[in-house]
């Protein structure tokens, strides 16, 4: 099921005699989610990404624009019409019942579409020639039969008679992804699905999401904060900035090529260098050194915002920029040096193999010109090369 | 936050954890504080000591006494006659002799029941009125009103939490029968049901209907005592009722709702396990407090009848316990039906206590 | 051996685990033949079209509101009616109220009623008497609250537990098994003997009934409770902090929690003063040798009750308010802190 958001806004009313404006959590949204897709909605928190999540689930309404499924228009639709299913951020499993009846739960409100059948085993045919279908409840075996395959999936079989109070947060979280694929929702709509999980389990867990998806090639949102998380398992990003769409894309992708300074800087951990910098005559300066020629396209002259990886840095004698290393962090595969420049906006961070031999002081360095980017000073910071 | 609710540190719960939980022994080790505790406890215990332990031993050992006269404290020893008057198995002749029903048989001929004194029969007069009218009335007062009150604040209480206009409004108005004096509110509810009232009046019922008076059927006189006691004891469970739905997280309606399970369903699925550990809460509280009916007669009749005071068919348990101190002999006989009341109330506890481990979620 | 997961009593009756009943279920026909991927659930429930349903769904919530709304307007004006009822007949004269026809406001609005009630209901001693149980009573209360309440949260001593459990458990106990003894036993104390008065007495007649009215309330099992959970709610940090400062248990209680507990003491306060205007059993009892010693609530049943011939509900409903309003501009002021004090208590179940 293809997900299509259109100039979705949703604006909670400030109060005018107290000087409050609105605030818009979301802002003229447009994105399109191919259908059996995993795609991650990422930002920092107050991105409006969860009021997202909430109106493509129903949960809220939106201010303006539509969302659809498909050809299906569902703005206006309650979530249980629109076929769903959502994992809480905190689960919310119902602590009164045990795994198997939160399992179970979503199935005992639905019904089935069935063709009936005569004695012999035929289809029975309505006036105009088409299957005569009856709608029914399930029955017990039949809820029995989904939840325990359900359960199988999520692996929570040895667990279905426990209450969610006696399960680990993984458990936990398993049981939430089992009660909403439950229903096979047309979209499967994550909220922050790890952030309660320890640093080890969160690491386990999204590979397990990953492999349910793909296994049931639902539709799938995912929204999160944690950028790695996001990249690691989504088919694509969604950067989200205020309730504004920054960029989207296949995560290797919007890393390379970021479109502004906010995507540049919100990816990537340790976070991008930043350094005051100039574009002179189709060169990208910091201070007097050239970061590299602009030969793809004219730039006019301006200061702007220079961004260098961390890896885009590398320990040479022979390079042009000259760094105050003040610590060397060991992180076992690489070391990280922590240093200073004269142009840098905050502490440089650049990350060399861990065999380089370095020590604090002066360090000569190289820049690796594709991992530089430039960014415009005005508007949204877009950028330049 | 649910988490309120499934904290440790109800009264309930209190009761659970008692023998299980070890006491974890604090740096500042307890016995520095000890004699000190006593004395911040001290006052309370000693009003404790005199006017509820005391009281309450001495009550069932007053039960126990026979002949016992209050003023002079004087009794004739241990007896079960006490009780057995108030059950009706102990009747006193004219001369006013105790005797037991088992030495009594029913002779037609004098209308009711005699025994062989001597020579001559002589007949039992028994003391009906707990059974034939207090026992029955507390109980109808009790099996009626707590759950049809529970069930109306709930729907109110859910109905309040639903909306958001006027909802303090409401919250307010459904609170005020709490700050009411129950004997003066009697009253005002004596007016309505009057026969020339405006009840029957609205209802046309003419003004020949008796609710409260003019010795009223015992049906109609229990049909405006349990309206309004309903009437009087809503607030506080519409007030308990909505504290706790507010306490509910929101998230478990989203996640109904994400379920598909429609309103009802969400009702009985999660608004009312969600609310369980209130329910019982007042259950338990109501059901002694309904048991221990009295005041709300007083306020509606006045006197524990219909008829201004012969027949006694409005009669509560509490209400004989009370009658039964006007008298100075008749102290034991209350007792006796106050230590049966007890009796009936921790029985009733201890069952919803029973029940409730499976039904209350906490 | 096999695990099972039968208890005692499933094991005694040879009950079948849960295990095997699982598997007996699934070895039946029906349900292997039950294919679980070709089931197609429905979604939407009747309506193809999704306009529709959202139509369909905006009618279905204004009806509910409505169906809410009225049914609380409803409730309302049964939960309002008697105040209204008994505001109006205070104001209507015998022949009105007793007419045939009730009428929903008087013809002509009598103010003579509330005249008679001052001229035969000796409203002002009634609520002086009121005033001075109820205000003593309370101020002890809260004494022996306060103190009870620092020990059971703050203090370490042996059998705390116990003692809190046995406290609460009194609560369950019905009180009237505590009147008849509570009656002998303020009868027998040597401030008076029934009735007769100043025998042996300490305190005068009178002074000795209304000791008899306050000193037995000094202790409420209830609001000691209400109050330790809120102490409890104080950080350990500040009472340790105190400690450090070198202040006693005694100072921290007065200057630290007192303070800090204060909504909670006030709600305690004017809930015990509504108890104490509401009473009416037990000074029922202990003021029987005088009627001047009473309490509104008595006074009011008494004054009003004994209804020869035709009652006069105009002047019982004008007294009756009389009454009532105190209480209720009580609440009007202190809304908040009686909400809150009635509704802390099952919150925490």
């Amino acid at each position: 099921m293809e997900i299509r958001l259109k100039n979705l806004t949703k604006c909670f009313p400030g109060n005018p005699k107290k000087g409050i404006p609105d605030t818009y959590a979301v802002n003229a949204l447009d994105i399109t989610i191919p259908d059996g897709k995993l795609v991650g909605l990422l930002g920092p928190s107050g991105c409006g990404k969860s009021t997202t999540l909430y109106m493509v689930a129903g949960l809220l309404e939106p201010s303006e624009g539509e969302i659809w499924f498909g050809d299906e228009d569902v703005t206006d639709l309650e979530p249980e019409k629109r076929g769903i299913g959502l994992v809480f951020q905190n689960y919310a499993l119902y602590p009164h019942m045990t795994v198997y009846k939160n399992v179970a739960f979503p199935l005992t409100n639905l019904r089935i579409e069935e063709a009936v059948k005569d004695k012999d085993g035929n289809q029975v045919m309505d006036e105009t020639g088409k299957p005569y279908i009856k709608k029914r409840k399930l029955t017990k075996d039949e809820i029995d039969k989904i939840v325990r395959e359900t359960a199988k999936i999520v692996q929570i079989e040895q667990y279905l008679e426990r209450k969610p109070n006696q399960l680990s947060g993984g458990q936990q979280q398993r049981v939430a992804i089992a009660r909403a694929l439950v229903k096979k929702p047309r979209v499967l709509l994550l909220d922050e699905p790890l952030s309660n999980l320890d640093a080890r389990l969160r690491l386990q867990t999204r590979e397990e999401i990953r492999r349910i998806q793909q296994s049931t090639g639902i539709t799938t949102i995912f929204v999160t904060h944690d950028q790695e998380e996001a990249m690691s398992i989504s088919d694509e990003i969604v950067v989200m900035k205020l309730g504004v769409e920054q960029q989207r894309g296949v995560p290797q992708e919007v890393y390379n090529n970021p479109v502004n300074k906010f995507v540049a800087n919100f990816l990537g951990t340790p976070p991008i260098n930043l350094f005051k910098g100039r574009v002179e005559n189709n060169k990208l300066y910091i201070g007097n050194e050239v970061v590299r020629e602009i030969t793809e396209k004219d730039v006019p002259d301006q200061e702007c915002t220079v961004g260098i990886r961390p890896e885009g840095i590398v320990v040479d004698p022979n390079g042009s920029f000259t760094f105050e290393c003040e610590r060397i962090l060991t992180m076992g595969r690489d070391i990280m040096l922590v240093a200073e420049h004269p142009e840098a906006t905050t502490n440089t961070k650049f990350i060399v193999d861990a065999f380089v031999e370095v020590s604090t002081g002066t360090v000569k360095c190289a820049v690796k010109p594709h991992k530089c980017f430039a960014f415009s000073l005005e508007g949204d910071e877009l950028r330049i090369i | 936050m649910a988490a309120v609710a499934s904290k440790k540190g109800g009264f309930l719960d209190f009761f659970k954890n008692l023998f299980k939980r070890k006491e974890r022994v604090s740096a500042d080790a307890g016995e520095r504080n000890n004699w000190k505790a006593w004395l911040y406890l001290a006052p309370v215990i000693i009003l404790l000591a005199v006017f509820t332990f005391y009281p309450l031993i001495n009550t069932i050992v007053i039960a126990f006494l026979k002949d016992y006269d209050y003023t002079t404290q004087v009794s004739a020893g241990f007896t079960f006659d006490n009780f057995l008057t108030v059950l009706t198995l102990a009747g006193k002749d004219e001369a006013q002799n105790l005797v037991y029903k088992w030495n009594t048989f029913y002779s037609a001929e004098a209308g009711g029941y005699v025994y062989q004194n001597g020579a001559e029969l002589m007949k039992v007069y028994f003391q009906t009125d707990v059974l034939k009218y207090a026992l029955p009335n507390t109980m109808v007062i009790t099996f009626v009103t707590v759950p049809l009150s529970i069930i109306i604040a709930l729907l109110i209480s859910v109905c309040l939490h639903s909306i958001k206009a006027f909802q303090k409004i409401f919250q307010t108005i459904f609170f005020v029968p709490y700050v009411t004096n129950a004997v003066a509110v009697g009253m005002v509810f004596a007016v309505l049901f009057d026969s020339k009232g405006i009840l029957n009046f609205l209802f046309g019922l003419g003004t020949e209907f008796y609710w409260i008076d003019h010795a009223a059927s015992w049906g109609h006189g229990m049909i405006a005592l349990c309206i309004y006691i309903v009437w009087h004891a809503l607030p506080y469970k519409i007030l308990i009722f909505l504290s706790a739905l507010q306490n509910i997280d929101k998230q478990y309606y989203d996640a109904a709702k994400i379920d598909c399970a429609g309103k009802f369903k969400t009702f009985m699925n999660v608004t009312v396990p969600m609310l369980s550990p209130q329910i019982l809460y007042i259950m338990i509280t109501s059901f002694i407090g309904s048991f221990k009916e009295y005041t709300s007669v007083v306020g509606l009749f006045g006197s524990p009848s219909t008829d201004g005071g012969s027949t006694k068919n409005m009669y509560t348990i509490v209400y004989y316990v009370y009658d039964c101190l006007s008298g100075t002999t008749t102290v034991s006989r209350g007792a006796a039906a106050a230590v049966m009341l007890f009796i009936i109330i921790m029985i009733f506890t201890a069952i919803q206590f029973q029940v409730s481990k499976r039904r209350v979620h906490y | 051996m096999e695990y099972d997961s039968r208890n005692f009593i499933q094991k005694l009756f040879k009950m079948k685990s849960r295990e095997q009943k699982q598997a007996e279920r699934e070895a039946t026909a029906e349900y292997q033949s039950i294919d679980t991927s070709s089931m197609t659930l429905v979604i939407k429930e009747g309506r193809a079209n999704a306009a529709q349903l959202a139509r369909a769904q905006k009618i279905g919530r204004i009806i509910t509101s409505v169906i809410t709304y009225s049914f609380l307007l409803f409730m309302s004006v049964i939960i309002l009616f008697p105040f209204y009822w008994m505001i109006i007949t205070s104001l209507k004269n015998t022949t009105e109220i007793r007419a045939n026809v009730q009428t929903f406001f008087p013809a002509t609005v009598l103010w003579s009623n509330y005249i008679t009630v001052f001229n035969t209901f000796d409203f002002v001693t009634y609520v002086g008497n009121t005033l001075i149980v109820g205000v003593i009573s309370t101020i002890g209360t809260l004494i022996t609250t306060i103190l009870a309440a620092f020990a059971f949260a703050r203090l370490n001593f042996k059998g705390k537990d116990l003692i809190f459990a046995i406290l609460l458990a009194t609560m369950m106990i019905p009180g009237e098994m505590m009147v008849i003894t509570n009656y002998i036993t303020v009868a027998k104390l040597p401030w008076y003997e029934f009735g007769v008065g100043m025998i042996n007495g300490w305190l005068g007649y009178k002074d000795a009934v209304f000791a008899s009215m306050i000193v037995p309330f000094w202790v409420s099992v209830f609001y000691i409770y209400l109050l330790r959970q809120n102490f409890k709610q104080i950080p350990n940090e500040l009472y340790l902090a105190a400690k450090v400062d070198g202040k006693s248990d005694w100072q921290f209680l007065w200057h630290v929690m007192v303070p800090l507990a204060m909504p909670t003491l006030i709600s305690i306060f004017i809930l015990k003063l509504m108890g104490s205007w509401n009473s009416y059993v037990w000074p029922q009892l202990v003021t029987a040798g005088n009627e001047s010693w009473r309490l509104v609530t008595n006074g009011l049943r008494s004054s009003f009750s004994t209804t020869s011939g035709e009652p006069q509900y105009g002047i019982q409903m004008a007294a009756t308010i009389l009454v009532t309003v105190p209480l209720l501009l009580l609440f009007i002021f202190f809304r908040k802190y009686i909400m809150k004090g009635v509704g802390r208590a099952g919150i925490k179940g």
